[in-house]
């Protein structure tokens, strides 16, 4: 028994080593001989097809001069594996970051390419069905944006990226799998178009359903990290005045909202609430109005601002799917 | 998908460009040995294409009816020209025109990749014409475009920089010569074709098996290169010089022609007189090796311990006639060594060939045959007829021409009474006749006949125009050589066929007897090409194991030199690499040092990673191993210095100090000691 156990977690790991299926790479990966694959391309194949046939006519025909032109080729193909390889190998890649997104749109993936050797030309790295070619100067590292269809709320992983080449003459494909456990957060797709926001619950609010155009500025105060981009004072910022933040008016009371998952109509199945969430969080972001969130087994207090907002957005990308 | 397809991408205007210029390039050597009319249309079809604008691509009705019609229409005109099709060159003039067809219907990148095979290939069919070093060189360009043509395939280059893809290849050529010598010299010749040759690769000059008026008259006309040997002391005097080929016996009035082959002839006996020489001979697709007569030994390969001849290995056979024949027509150079004995005669075998070299038709050449006896019945021995009959040749007004007058039914008697015009054949024909005739056994040997010393290179050259005819006669139980032209035209024999003839007759030039400097020039370069056809050209099984056994590779089996190739290829693949690895840390010193540093204290066990600057990786080998913790602190911080800091005036001592704190850095092993 422990036989058979040891062969196919010897087997699991030979594929983990030949596909890289997991995402168990970590740190910085320098793509070397045992990571880089190499195998001719369609046109390689078809050039050394006509190779074996120059050589079998030279073989009939006993043409010495077509034994020395088939293998002067011959080895022109065998200097260009070489040139390939050298393309790729030494390449460090490493994870940057992993974007968010809002399902249906794109989230963006960041590598970062160290290339401490010569120029590297017509690298392409391919993640999914994406993918984007670069040139590696010499001696430099270069960050590599990859973008994926945000398809499905939850967390997107990455997946296996492919660093590959065919440089210089085409003949050769090298290629190399790196597998980081990358994964970004993708948001429900926002209801659109969506029902108003739910008054909030206390104070002039519950009286008058104003909407933010009325909001009055009362005032300024010093920037904080983490304030709305919508509410600094860019025309404060721009006159060199320094960062303040603009405060509304009633924004404490009035804009007080509560989003619970439990107020909305019982006929709406969960993906729809949870889009509907995510149309209220954009909308309290936008009126600049502070928001509480709950969901069954998650209470997030009333807050304000990028953190807030973008821990919201998580709470509901990541909100357990119905049954599971 | 394993194979990465090439993506189908429209073509760019430069990479139309690239791919005629190699089109063209593998047309162009090939110009020569098609029809004139495939010549022009093959690279007028490229040309149309080029003179298209970019944007206005042969529309598809076009591709669909009229290319394939144009190329059916081609064919058709191919076959009439050569009256056949399937056959060497047809096809090849067939594919010549068709790369042009392909270059004109060429629309994405899918095309091209096509197209540079099928040039490539055309590229190889000019060697069925010639392998000469000019060939050789003519298909240089041809391959320095192709690296160009293939990268721009890969991405259309968008400068008009054409020197540079150029140059790239050419490197990447010459990095690839070292696989391709090895690939050269060990792959396995043939010792004949794969499958049947078709007919026309075959017809070579040479002698043949069958001479008739006129027939090495014809040879003559030509400056080709017959052999040429290597002696091993002096070489003898042109009169001696002659090299023994086909045997003609039977006699049918008109023509000579060879008996069935008798195998099993006795060798000479070494003596003094016997000389010892290399023959390389170019193939003239058929059996006869050439010797100086008589052969005191079997030819055998040069560098071959004297092997029993009647092994399976051995070169050639030797008739009862005293024919050399190799064991397959010679359609590759073949060079031996052979021993030869001047000037000796040699015994008859039986009363078979007696009677066999006695036979003459029935109610041919009535004259010459009452002549024959008449002479006869006037002397008193064999050998005084023999005199009477040269004496005959020497002073009644023979000559010796090779624009003889037409012969009738009777041909040797027109030619002795009538026309007394003659080249060698006629001679040595009339002559074996007359012999016949009076009862003396007789026959016409052909073979060449004198050849001139290359004085750049010492080596022998003969020429078709030193083919010639004489005869022998069995006199006394042993065969003798006569050479009746001798005696109509001395000169023939002791200085060649430029001596005999008068000036007025057309000689090819190599056989005229001044030496010009363009005469001499040519010898020179034939001492080239010698070397060429020798080393290059020549280099066929027998040179292959010669070559194996000079590297003490002679007993090897195929796959210990299969994983000797592996092997070589794998250590040039490391050096390569190396190299290029070597060349860029070389550029930069100071990268070379720092990465010496960091890689011997990784081997000791602290690895950098590579995004680690050197500072922080600094420190955290000075942490590791504090004892050298103030040295190793300097290298990353001189480094960080050189590399990122301000230009300075002391960066030769600042790049000198670092040398000097990389070169005090202990040994890894010293390190992982501590």
């Amino acid at each position: 028994m422990s036989g058979a156990a040891n062969t196919a977690s010897w087997s699991a790991r030979w594929r983990q080593r030949m596909w890289r299926s997991e995402p168990r790479d970590t740190g910085p990966i320098v793509l070397r001989h045992r990571r880089i694959y190499i195998l001719p391309t369609r046109r390689g194949l078809l050039l050394i097809a006509t190779l074996a046939t120059m050589l079998v006519t030279s073989m009939n025909y006993a043409l010495s001069l077509g034994f020395a032109l088939t293998f002067l080729l011959s080895g022109l193909v065998a200097s260009a594996l070489l040139q390939t390889y050298r393309n790729l190998a030494r390449i460090a890649v490493s994870p940057v970051a992993a974007g968010e997104a809002f399902a249906g749109s794109e989230l963006a993936f960041t590598l970062s390419f160290a290339n401490a050797g010569a120029t590297r030309r017509g690298i392409v790295v391919t993640a999914g069905d994406r993918s984007v070619s670069v040139d590696l100067s010499a001696g430099a590292t270069h960050i590599v944006q990859l973008s994926a269809d945000a398809r499905r709320r939850g967390r997107q992983p990455l997946g296996r990226v492919t660093v590959s080449t065919d440089f210089p003459l085409g003949l050769w494909r090298g290629w190399s799998y790196v597998h980081f456990p990358l994964s970004g957060i993708v948001y429900p797709t926002p209801e659109a178009p969506s029902p108003p926001l739910p008054p909030g619950r206390e104070g002039a609010d519950a009286r008058r359903s104003a909407s933010a155009a009325e909001a009055e500025l009362a005032g300024l105060r010093d920037y904080q990290l983490g304030d709305a981009l919508n509410r600094i004072a860019w025309k404060a910022v721009a006159r060199g005045a320094g960062w303040y933040s603009k405060q509304f008016e009633g924004a404490g009371g009035r804009g007080l909202v509560e989003l619970d998952w439990a107020d909305l109509p019982p006929a709406l199945d969960d993906e729809l609430r949870l889009s509907r969430l995510t149309a209220w969080i954009l909308a309290a972001e936008r009126e600049a109005r502070a928001f509480a969130l709950r969901l069954p087994g998650i209470a997030l207090p009333l807050g304000q601002g990028a953190v807030h907002r973008r821990r919201a957005l998580a709470a509901l990308a990541l909100f357990p799917e119905h049954g599971s | 998908m394993i194979f990465a397809p090439a993506p189908a991408t429209p073509l760019a205007r430069s990479q139309l460009a690239w791919l005629a210029a190699l089109v063209l390039f593998a047309q162009v050597p090939l110009a020569l040995y098609v029809p004139l009319w495939t010549a022009a249309a093959g690279a007028g079809l490229v040309a149309a294409r080029l003179a298209l604008p970019a944007d206005r691509l042969p529309p598809p009705r076009l591709r669909r009816w009229l290319l394939p019609l144009l190329a059916f229409a081609i064919a058709v005109g191919i076959r009439m020209k050569f009256g056949y099709f399937l056959a060497r060159d047809p096809c090849v003039a067939f594919l010549y025109v068709l790369v042009g067809i392909k270059y004109l219907e060429t629309r994405n990148t899918r095309d091209g990749g096509l197209l540079v095979c099928l040039a490539l290939f055309l590229l190889l069919t000019q060697f069925f014409y010639a392998q000469t070093i000019g060939a050789a060189l003519a298909t240089l360009p041809a391959l320095l475009v192709l690296g160009g043509a293939l990268a721009a395939l890969r991405e259309a280059p968008t400068d008009s920089d054409w020197k540079a893809p150029i140059v790239r290849t050419a490197r990447m050529m010459l990095q690839g010569i070292p696989i391709a010598a090895l690939l050269f010299v060990l792959f396995p010749r043939l010792a004949g074709p794969l499958w049947g040759l078709p007919s026309d690769a075959l017809a070579r000059t040479g002698l043949s098996d069958r001479m008739a008026p006129g027939s090495i008259g014809a040879l003559s006309l030509s400056d080709d290169v017959a052999f040429r040997v290597d002696f091993d002391g002096l070489a003898p005097p042109p009169a001696q010089r002659y090299w023994r080929g086909p045997v003609l016996s039977r006699f049918d009035g008109e023509a000579w022609t060879l008996l069935p082959r008798v195998r099993g002839g006795a060798l000479v006996r070494a003596d003094s007189r016997t000389i010892a020489y290399t023959v390389t001979l170019e193939p003239h697709g058929r059996q006869w090796l050439f010797a100086l007569e008589q052969p005191a030994s079997m030819p055998r390969r040069p560098a071959d311990a004297p092997a029993p001849s009647d092994s399976d290995d051995a070169l050639a056979s030797l008739t009862s006639d005293h024919q050399l024949l190799a064991r397959a027509p010679l359609l590759q150079p073949v060079r031996y060594t052979e021993r030869s004995t001047l000037g000796i005669a040699f015994p008859g075998v039986g009363e078979a060939e007696r009677r066999d070299n006695l036979q003459l038709p029935r109610n041919r050449n009535p004259r010459t045959i009452a002549f024959a006896r008449e002479l006869r019945g006037q002397v008193e021995s064999d050998r005084a007829y023999i005199a009477a009959v040269l004496e005959r040749f020497h002073s009644e007004p023979y000559v010796y021409t090779l624009t003889p007058s037409l012969l009738g039914r009777d041909p040797v008697d027109d030619f002795l009474f009538d026309t007394r015009r003659g080249f060698c054949e006629h001679y040595a024909g009339a002559f074996v006749v007359l012999l016949r005739a009076a009862g003396i056994p007789a026959r016409v040997v052909t073979g060449y006949q004198g050849g001139q010393i290359n004085p750049d290179g010492g080596y022998l050259i003969v020429r078709q125009s030193d083919a010639h005819a004489w005869a022998e006669a069995l006199l006394d139980g042993r065969w003798q050589r006569f050479d009746p032209t001798a005696a109509v035209a001395p000169s023939r024999v002791e200085r060649g066929l430029g001596a005999a003839l008068p000036l007025s007759e057309q000689v090819p030039y190599m056989a005229r007897l001044d030496l010009t400097w363009l005469k001499s020039l040519r010898l020179q370069w034939d001492s080239i090409n010698y070397q060429w056809q020798r080393g290059v050209v020549g280099f066929n099984l027998d040179r292959q194991r010669d070559l194996l056994r000079d590297l003490r590779l002679g007993g090897a089996r195929p796959w210990q030199i299969v994983v000797l190739a592996g092997g070589a290829i794998l250590l040039w693949g490391i050096f390569v690499l190396g190299a290029a690895r070597m060349r860029m840390l070389r550029a930069d010193p100071v990268l070379a040092l720092w990465s010496r540093a960091w890689r011997r204290l990784g081997h000791a066990g602290l690895r950098r990673a590579p995004e680690e600057g050197p500072l922080a990786y600094a420190q955290r080998a000075a942490r590791r191993w504090p004892q050298w913790g103030e040295l190793i602190a300097r290298i990353g911080e001189s480094y960080a210095l050189l590399r990122y800091g301000p230009e300075t005036a002391e960066r030769a001592d600042l790049i000198a100090a670092l040398r000097r704190s990389v070169a005090a850095l202990p040994t890894a092993r010293a390190l992982r000691g501590r």
